[in-house]
C-alpha cells in the first residue's frame, strides 16, 4: 500500500501536461499527481454536497474514474483540468442524487458524456482566457459574495446551512445570491 | 436573434448541477442554441473549476490510490458490455427535436382544451420530472395562468406574444409564481413549446387546471 501525500497546489499548465500523459500513454504517474491533488478536493465538494464521509469518497473515486476513462476526451483548449474535472463531479452528484431518488433507475445512461465538438480558433483563445477572467472577477468580489456564490454550487442544503450560519432566512441568501451575480456579471463584462 | 434567455440564476443552477432535472432539459435546449448563454455557462463552469481549486483537501482513506487502481485494471480486464440500445417510443410530433431530448420518450399529441395539444416528455434521467411539449393553435389564446413554482418555456416553432414581449423560436420564457401571464400565439401559424415546471407535485394554477389529470393519468 502507498503512502499518498497531498498536492498542496498544481499550475493549469502541469495539470494539462499531466492529463495529456495519461490521455497518450497512460501514464500512472501522473494519474497519480492528478489523484493527489483533486481526489481530496473532490471529497471536499461531494461534503459540502451534503453527502457522508464515506458517499463523499466514494464519489470522489468514481469522479477520478471517469478522469481516467474519458482523459482523451479532455481539450486544454476548451477548458481548464480543473473546469473539465468540476464538470465531471457536477455530473456524478447529480447521477448519484437521482439514484438517491430512485434505486431502480436506468443506469444506461453516463451523465458525462456530453457531446463534445472541436474547439474553433475563436473558442480556444475564449477558453485559454476564460480560467484567468473568472478568476480574477471572484477575487474582486466582497468576501461575502463570494462566499454566496460558492454556496450556490453545494445546492440547497448548503444555502439552507449558510442562512442558519447567518441567521438570515433562506429567502435572503436567495436574493443576496442574485445580488452577488450582479456585480459578478458587471465584473466580467469589464474584463472581457 | 434570441432575446429572451434564462436568467443568470438559473445559468448558474445550470451549470453547477443544481437545477431539477426538468428544467434542465429545458435549458439545455436554449443553451444549445444560443451562444450568449453557452459562453455565460462557461463562465459559470469556469467558476466551479476555481472553487474546486480553492477547497480544503479532505482526507481520504489509506490505500484510496490503489483501491481505485485496482479498479481500473479490473474494468480493464472485463471486456466492456456494450449499452443495450434504449427502447424509446417516440411520437411523430411533427418537428425535427433538439439533441437535448434524444434520452427521452415522447408521447403522442393529446388534446387538452380548444386548440392546444400537449405530448408527455419522459426523461431517462428523471421519469417523474415534468416536462412537456405544447402545440398551440395560432391566433390561440392560453387561459390566463400563475403557477407555483418557476416555469421554463423555449419555443420551439411559432410564437406567441404576452405582455412580457413577443417569444420566437430560440427564446425562453422564464416565469416565476409572481408572473401573471396569458400569452397569445401569433396568427401567422401554430406555435410548439417545451416547457418544464419546477418541483414534481407543485401543480396549481394553469399547470394543475389543465394537465394535474393528464400527468396523473
Amino acid at each position: 500500500m502507498t503512502m499518498r501525500k497531498q498536492e498542496t497546489s498544481l499550475s493549469a499548465e502541469e495539470g494539462a501536461r499531466l492529463m495529456a500523459a495519461v490521455a497518450g500513454e497512460r501514464n500512472r504517474s501522473a494519474f497519480a499527481k492528478l489523484f493527489d491533488y483533486y481526489a481530496p478536493r473532490l471529497k471536499s465538494f461531494m461534503m459540502r454536497s451534503g453527502m457522508t464521509s464515506p458517499v463523499a469518497e466514494d464519489l470522489a473515486q468514481e469522479t477520478m474514474l471517469l478522469v481516467w476513462k474519458k482523459a482523451s476526451y479532455f481539450d486544454p483548449l476548451r477548458a481548464g483540468v480543473s473546469t473539465w474535472i468540476f464538470t465531471i463531479a457536477r455530473n456524478v452528484r447529480i447521477d448519484r442524487l437521482r439514484r438517491e431518488g430512485r434505486p431502480s433507475a436506468a443506469d444506461s445512461l453516463d451523465p458525462s458524456d456530453e457531446p463534445e465538438e472541436p474547439a474553433s480558433a475563436e473558442a480556444s483563445i475564449m477558453a485559454a482566457e476564460r480560467d484567468e477572467r473568472v478568476r480574477a472577477a471572484i477575487a474582486m468580489l466582497p468576501g461575502e459574495q463570494a462566499e454566496i456564490l460558492r454556496m450556490a454550487y453545494f445546492g440547497d442544503k448548503a444555502q439552507s446551512e449558510i442562512a442558519r450560519d447567518l441567521g438570515i432566512p433562506l429567502g435572503t441568501v436567495k436574493s443576496r445570491t442574485r445580488l452577488a451575480l450582479n456585480r459578478l456579471r458587471a465584473i466580467l463584462d469589464d474584463l472581457v | 436573434m434570441i432575446k429572451h434567455h434564462p436568467s443568470d440564476e438559473t445559468l448558474l443552477r445550470y451549470a453547477s448541477g443544481t437545477l431539477e432535472a426538468g428544467p434542465r432539459v429545458v435549458v439545455a435546449i436554449h443553451v444549445g442554441d444560443c451562444t450568449a448563454c453557452a459562453a455565460r455557462v462557461a463562465d459559470f463552469e469556469a467558476l466551479g473549476g476555481a472553487f474546486l481549486d480553492d477547497l480544503p483537501a479532505e482526507k481520504l482513506g489509506d490505500g484510496a490510490f490503489d483501491a481505485l487502481m485496482s479498479r481500473i485494471d479490473a474494468d480493464a480486464a472485463s471486456r466492456a458490455i456494450p449499452a443495450q440500445p434504449r427502447r424509446l417510443s417516440r411520437a411523430e410530433v411533427g418537428i425535427r427535436l433538439p439533441e437535448a431530448l434524444d434520452d427521452c420518450e415522447v408521447g403522442p399529441w393529446r388534446w387538452i382544451g380548444p386548440g392546444v395539444r400537449r405530448s408527455r416528455v419522459t426523461l431517462a434521467d428523471d421519469p417523474k420530472a415534468n416536462v412537456m411539449l405544447l402545440k398551440v393553435a395560432a391566433g390561440r389564446r392560453l387561459p390566463e395562468h400563475t403557477h407555483s413554482g418557476f416555469e421554463y418555456t423555449q419555443v420551439l416553432k411559432g410564437s406567441f406574444r404576452d405582455a412580457r414581449g413577443h417569444y420566437e423560436p430560440g427564446d425562453m420564457d422564464e416565469a416565476d409564481s409572481e408572473v401573471d401571464h396569458q400569452p397569445v400565439v401569433d396568427e401567422t401559424g401554430e406555435c410548439i413549446c417545451i416547457a418544464a415546471v419546477e418541483g414534481g407535485i407543485r401543480l396549481r394554477g394553469f399547470f394543475g387546471r389543465m394537465f394535474q389529470p393528464l400527468f396523473s393519468a
